[in-house]
C-alpha cells in the first residue's frame, strides 16, 4: 500500500483528507475516483431469467489498497454485484470503472491482468494437479501459442508459496479436501498477479482452520503487495474482524458502508440480517447473536 | 528438488515444463497403438483377392524402388503417372497401403474432433457429429446421389460442405447473446432430427439398389476403394487440423475449468469456442470427404485415451493421434476381410467394436460422464 501511495502523492493527500473526515460514508461519496480502484455507477443488474432488476446500486466504491467485505443475507445481491464488477455480468444500465476507465473498454485478457475473480463454484477435471491448476492462472499473461516463461514460473512459485500449497502441488484436485482445494484455487487466482482481487464466498463450507488460512493469505497479499480486495463473506462477525471496510446489502440495494465499527450495529443486524444481537466494541465490533427476528 | 540450487531448480523445471507432460502412460498408449496399426497394416497388405505370403508382402512394402524414389512419392502425394513397378509392389503400394493410410488419417481426425467437442460442450458423450455435422453431410450425400446425380464426382466435397453448413446452422440457432454448451447440443439435436428425416425421406425416391448401397456406404462410413487420391484429399486438412488441435491444448484445458473461470482468466469464450468447434468440424469434414460418416470412433477413442492418460488435453490430443488410427485400422481389417470377398462398410465394424467397449467402460467406471 505504501508502494501505491508513494507513486502518487496527490492521491495520498486526498486519502489523508477523507481519513481526517472520519466519516465512512463521506469517503465514498463525491469525487473519489482516484482512490477507488473499482467503482460502480448507477448499476442496474438482472439475469435473463429474473423479473426486473436484482440489484440497483447508485454508487459503489472499492477503495484502493484496502480489503472490502460485502455482507448481507442470502439473496441480497452480493454475488450478483461482484459478478458485474468482474465483467462477468453486463449491467442493464450504468457502468463499472476500473482505475477510472470503463471495464467495457478493456480487452478480455488485459482486464484479466488487472482484476482476478474467484467464483463461488468452480469445477475442474479431477485428475488435474494443483501445480497445473495454478499455471492456468497465467492464462491472461500468455499469448495463444506462447510457452511458459520465467515470469510465469516465478509468479506460480510465489502464488503456491503464499497460499501454502507447496506440499500438495503434485496432488490431483480430485483427491483434496474442500479446504485444500479452495487454497489451490486461491493460488491459481494469485498467480494471475492482479492489482484487484474479487472473491465470492471463499470461506463458505470450509472448516475453521481453512477459513482462517484463506483469510490470512488474502490479508498477507493485501499488506505485502498492496492488492485491493473485495470479498463476499457470509459471516458478518468474520467480516467485521477481517475487513477494513464493509458494504452491507439488503434486497439488492446498498444498506450501509464504511469501516466495520461504524457499519456493524445492533440496528443493522436487526434490519438487514433479521437477528437480535448485542454488539460490543472493544474496539472492534464483536457480535453476540441472541435470536432471529 | 530441495537439495538443488535455485538456478538448477528453475532450469530443471523449465525442461520439465517442456517435456514433462510426456509420461509413461502416454508413451505406452502410443506404442501399443503403433503396434496395432503396424500389425493391422501388415494383415491388410498381405491378404486379399491377390494373395501373397507375409514375407512377400513385407518385401513389397520395403521395396527400395518405392521407398527411395522421390518421384514415386511425388506421384503418390501430388498425382501423376506411376513408373514401372513390380506387380506385388504395385498391389501393395497402390491399392492396399493407401487404404491403411486413409484409415490412419480418418481415425486421427475423428478422434481429435471428438476430443475437442467433448471439451467445447463439456460433455463426455459428445462426438464429432454432435453439432449436426453428420446429418448435414448425410443429407447432401443423399441429395447428390438421388437428385443431383450429375454432381456425383464432387460427392466428397459436397458431403464435407454439407457437414460444415449444418454446423453453421446449429450455431445460428443456438446463438442468443452468446451460446452455451447446452444450447449448442440442443440446436444440434434439432438440426440433426430434421436433416435425418429429410435424408430418410429421400431413400423413397431411389429405385436403383446400387444407389442405395452407395448411399449406405457413405452414410455409415466405408473405406472400400480408397486409394492415394483420398490420401491427397485428406492429408493437407488433417495436418492443419492436427496442428491447430495441438496448439489449442491449453485453451481446451482452460475450458475444462468451467465457463466462469475461463472468462475470469480473460478468455474470450465465444470466440475460442467457435474457433475450436471450427477446428473440430474441419477434422470431421476431412474424414467425411474420404470415408463417409464413420460413427463411434470420435466418441470412444477420446474416452479410452482419457482413461489412460488423464484429462490433460496436450496428452489427450497426442494420445488420440495414435489411438484413433489404431481403432480405425483394426476395424478396417474386420470390414475388409471378415466376410471376404464381401466388404462391409467400416462404420458397421466400428459400431460393433465401439458399442460393447463403451458398455464395458460404463460398467467398470463409477464416475463416467465427468470430462
Amino acid at each position: 500500500m505504501s508502494n501505491q501511495q508513494s507513486e502518487n502523492p496527490q492521491q495520498m493527500a486526498q486519502h489523508g483528507d477523507t481519513d481526517a473526515n472520519a466519516g465512512g460514508n463521506a469517503s465514498v461519496e463525491g469525487d473519489s475516483d482516484r482512490q477507488s480502484a473499482l467503482t460502480g455507477d448507477a448499476l442496474e443488474l438482472s439475469y435473463p431469467t429474473s423479473e426486473g432488476p436484482v440489484v440497483e446500486c447508485d454508487r459503489i466504491d472499492i477503495p484502493r489498497g484496502e480489503i472490502t467485505a460485502l455482507v448481507g443475507p442470502n439473496g441480497s445481491g452480493k454475488s450478483t454485484l461482484l459478478k458485474s464488477l468482474a465483467k462477468q455480468l453486463s449491467p442493464d444500465s450504468g457502468s463499472v470503472y476500473l482505475d477510472g476507465k470503463s471495464i467495457s473498454e478493456y480487452d478480455d485478457k488485459a482486464f484479466a491482468r488487472e482484476l482476478g475473480m474467484l467464483s463461488q463454484q468452480h469445477d475442474s477435471p479431477t485428475s488435474l494437479t494443483v501445480e497445473d491448476l495454478v499455471y492456468h492462472g497465467r492464462y491472461p499473461h500468455r499469448s495463444f501459442f506462447e510457452q511458459v516463461n520465467e515470469d510465469d514460473h516465478e509468479a506460480v512459485e510465489r502464488a503456491i508459496d503464499l497460499a501454502g500449497v507447496d506440499h500438495i502441488r503434485d496432488k490431483q484436485i480430485g483427491n483434496l479436501s474442500g479446504g485444500q482445494s479452495q487454497l489451490a484455487w486461491i493460488a491459481m487466482v494469485l498467480a494471475q498477479d492482479t492489482d484487484v482481487l474479487l472473491l465470492d464466498e471463499p470461506t463458505t463450507y470450509l472448516d475453521l482452520h481453512h477459513q482462517l488460512r484463506v483469510l490470512e493469505t488474502v490479508r498477507q497479499l493485501n499488506e505485502e503487495r498492496g492488492v485491493t480486495v473485495a470479498v463476499v463473506l457470509h459471516d458478518i462477525a468474520q467480516a467485521a474482524r477481517f475487513a477494513d471496510y464493509l458494504v452491507a446489502m439488503q434486497d439488492g440495494e446498498l444498506y450501509d458502508w464504511g469501516p466495520p465499527r461504524e457499519v456493524v450495529t445492533e440496528e443493522l443486524l436487526a434490519d438487514v440480517f433479521r437477528v437480535e444481537a448485542a454488539v460490543n466494541y472493544s474496539p472492534d465490533p464483536e457480535i453476540v447473536p441472541k435470536h432471529s427476528l | 528438488m530441495s537439495g538443488t540450487t535455485p538456478t538448477e531448480q528453475s532450469s530443471g523445471s523449465a525442461l520439465t515444463r517442456l517435456f514433462g507432460w510426456i509420461d509413461g502412460s502416454l508413451l505406452s498408449l502410443c506404442l501399443a497403438s503403433l503396434v496395432v496399426v503396424v500389425a493391422g497394416g501388415l494383415v491388410q497388405v498381405s491378404f486379399g483377392a491377390f494373395s501373397m505370403t507375409i514375407g512377400e508382402a513385407w518385401r513389397a512394402v520395403f521395396d527400395p524402388a518405392v521407398i527411395f524414389d522421390p518421384h514415386v512419392w511425388q506421384v503418390f502425394l501430388l498425382g501423376g503417372e506411376l513408373p514401372e513397378l513390380g506387380r506385388q509392389t504395385l498391389i501393395v503400394w497402390n491399392i492396399r497401403l493407401p487404404r491403411v493410410f486413409v484409415a490412419i488419417l480418418v481415425g486421427a481426425n475423428l478422434a481429435i474432433s471428438g476430443a475437442i467437442f467433448q471439451a467445447v460442450t463439456r460433455n463426455e458423450l459428445a462426438s464429432p457429429f454432435i453439432l449436426g455435422v453428420s446429418s448435414g453431410a448425410g443429407l447432401l450425400i443423399l441429395l447428390t446421389l438421388v437428385v443431383f446425380s450429375g454432381l456425383a464426382a464432387y460427392l466428397p466435397l459436397l458431403a464435407a460442405l454439407g457437414g460444415m453448413f449444418a454446423f453453421v446452422l446449429v450455431y445460428l440457432i443456438a446463438w442468443k447473446n452468446g451460446t452455451s454448451p447446452v444450447r449448442l447440443v440442443l440446436a444440434g439435436v434439432i438440426v440433426g432430427t430434421v436433416f435425418q428425416s429429410l435424408q430418410t425421406g429421400l431413400f423413397f425416391f431411389v429405385d436403383d439398389i446400387g444407389v442405395v448401397q452407395s448411399a449406405i456406404a457413405w452414410t455409415t462410413g466405408s473405406l472400400t476403394g480408397t486409394d492415394w487420391e483420398q490420401v491427397r484429399m485428406a492429408l493437407p486438412w488433417s495436418i492443419i487440423a492436427v496442428a491447430l488441435a495441438l496448439g489449442s491444448s491449453r485453451q481446451l484445458n482452460v475450458l475444462l475449468l468451467g465457463e466462469q473461470t475461463a472468462r475470469s482468466l480473460g478468455m474470450s469464450i465465444e470466440k475460442v469456442r467457435f474457433a475450436l468447434s471450427g477446428v473440430a468440424v474441419l477434422a470431421a469434414a476431412a474424414s467425411i470427404a474420404v470415408a463417409g460418416i464413420v460413427g463411434f470412433v470420435g466418441l470412444v477413442v477420446p474416452h479410452l485415451v482419457r482413461n489412460v492418460v488423464g484429462s490433460d488435453y496436450k496428452r489427450l490430443v497426442v494420445g488420440c493421434l495414435f489411438a484413433g488410427p489404431a481403432l480405425m485400422v483394426a476395424a478396417d481389417v474386420g470390414a475388409r476381410l471378415a466376410l471376404n470377398p464381401i466388404q462391409l462398410p467400416v462404420g458397421v465394424v466400428t459400431g460393433l467394436v465401439g458399442g460393447p467397449y463403451f458398455l464395458y467402460l460404463m460398467r467398470k467406471q463409477q464416475n463416467i460422464g465427468e470430462v
